[in-house]
């Protein structure tokens, strides 16, 4: 639209509606590129949280979990890779640490209740519990065994290990995804959920915690026979 | 002064994204959100106050109204209100430099905006975008979803309620602005009757 409106003086005329135009043109610009930029930043105004865009990139596409040596409250070492493999089942992972008192112990009965539920269920050859220690410099088999029995964990159906190597924390939290932040009173605060992770070692899929019913579904759907 | 305050400005903005006053941003949502970030968009708008020319006459001419340095500057913000890259703010030093950048730059195309704006764009743009961040705040502040894995909920909620503060300053100081713009012409005026 090249309007010519009837301008008295040429001179004077011009020139605002030519700035006009370009300032219409400029601001369509910066519109566009804007719009363009937080759709992309949101993944389409979808995800506007790095916990939501990392459960769907899960989602989209299945994460192989790094191998790791760890231990369990036994003291018994062996790899997550031969603790995954042992048998069929699919896992559901949450990570912790024992001298938590608040987010943990919230997970902590999320897991008790899956455990209850998976007995109940007769599920305990199809799904797996593991809780897995971020804490690997003040967690041990001694505080881990404590941990473990007052979570009242039955370890044919939930196991609890801590890493071997304190330095492979930050690779193992990075593959999940997972940032852990100081709290106070010494405490942590991490994005908890319910990790689905398959006996080949993929990571296939992140729920709430709230989500326990639908994570113990999701396990057992992709473990049915 | 001004000039001086400006580089200042801009220095203690920029340092806060490099160790070890780092450390402050990577803990704390509130020296992020209600330190740094404010004082980029200031440092830049300090900048275009000492150095009203700098942009020069041939970008003026894109800016009518200010129309475009307020769209502009609303993108920007936005942006960095967005929870998930405030996150890749504290995790990716790349993220973390293109919003020092970016929010500076706000600032500065803000001052050039509001000095070429009429009241009633200035009312549209600040109208919308105050209350866009009070809502942030607000939202901030009564929710218990953590909004960024980068920081606790603790600091997330002293954050939200900072967010709703700085908004109603903002909204503050912008009033005072627009008294300053209408009321030498009342005066003069009364002057001349």
């Amino acid at each position: 639209m090249r309007a010519s409106p009837p301008a008295p003086q040429r001179g004077a005329g011009a020139d605002p509606l030519s700035g006009l135009l370009a300032s219409f043109g400029a601001c369509l610009l910066v519109l566009c590129l804007g719009l363009v930029a937080l759709f992309v930043a949101t993944e389409n105004g979808t995800a506007y949280t790095t916990e939501t865009q990392r459960r769907s990139a899960v989602a989209r596409a299945p994460v192989q979990v790094p191998d790791f040596r760890v231990f369990d409250a036994r003291g018994q070492a062996q790899t997550l890779k031969q603790l995954l493999q042992q048998d069929e089942r699919v896992w559901i992972v949450d990570f912790v640490y024992t001298r938590c008192n608040t987010l943990c112990l919230a997970l902590g009965t999320v897991f008790q209740q899956l455990q209850q539920q998976i007995l109940a269920q007769g599920l305990q050859d199809r799904v797996g519990l593991l809780s897995i220690s971020f804490d690997p410099a003040n967690d041990n088999p001694t505080t881990l065994n404590a941990y473990a029995r007052r979570m009242r964990m039955q370890s044919d159906v939930w196991q609890l290990v801590s890493l071997q190597r304190p330095a492979d924390r930050r690779q193992l939290l990075d593959s999940f995804g997972i940032m852990v932040v100081p709290a106070p009173l010494g405490e942590f605060e991490h994005n908890a959920a319910l990790h689905l992770v398959t006996a080949d070692g993929q990571l296939v899929q992140i729920l709430d915690l709230t989500a326990g019913k639908q994570a113990l579904n999701a396990a057992a759907a992709l473990t049915a026979p | 002064m001004t000039k001086a305050l400006a580089i200042l400005l801009t220095l203690l903005a920029g340092l806060l994204s490099v160790p070890p006053l780092r450390a402050l941003i990577e803990q704390s949502m509130v020296w992020h959100m209600l330190v740094q970030m404010p004082l980029l968009v200031l440092a830049g708008f300090c900048v275009a106050v000492a150095w009203p020319q700098a942009l020069g006459d041939r970008l003026a001419r894109f800016n009518h109204c200010g129309l475009t340095g307020f769209m502009l500057a609303q993108c920007i913000t936005a942006y960095w209100m967005i929870p998930a890259m405030i996150d890749r703010a504290v995790v990716l030093p790349g993220a973390d430099a293109s919003k020092v950048v970016g929010l500076w730059l706000a600032g500065v195309v803000l001052r050039q905006s509001f000095l070429k704006a009429p009241l009633a764009v200035q009312l549209f743009f600040v109208g919308y975008g105050l209350p866009m961040l009070a809502w942030l705040g607000f939202y901030m502040a009564s929710t218990d979803l953590r909004l960024c894995n980068a920081y606790s909920l603790e600091s997330q909620l002293r954050a939200g309620r900072g967010l709703v503060l700085l908004a109603a300053a903002l909204g503050l100081a912008w009033a005072y602005s627009v008294r300053a713009q209408v009321l030498p012409p009342a005066r003069n005026t009364l002057k001349h009757p």
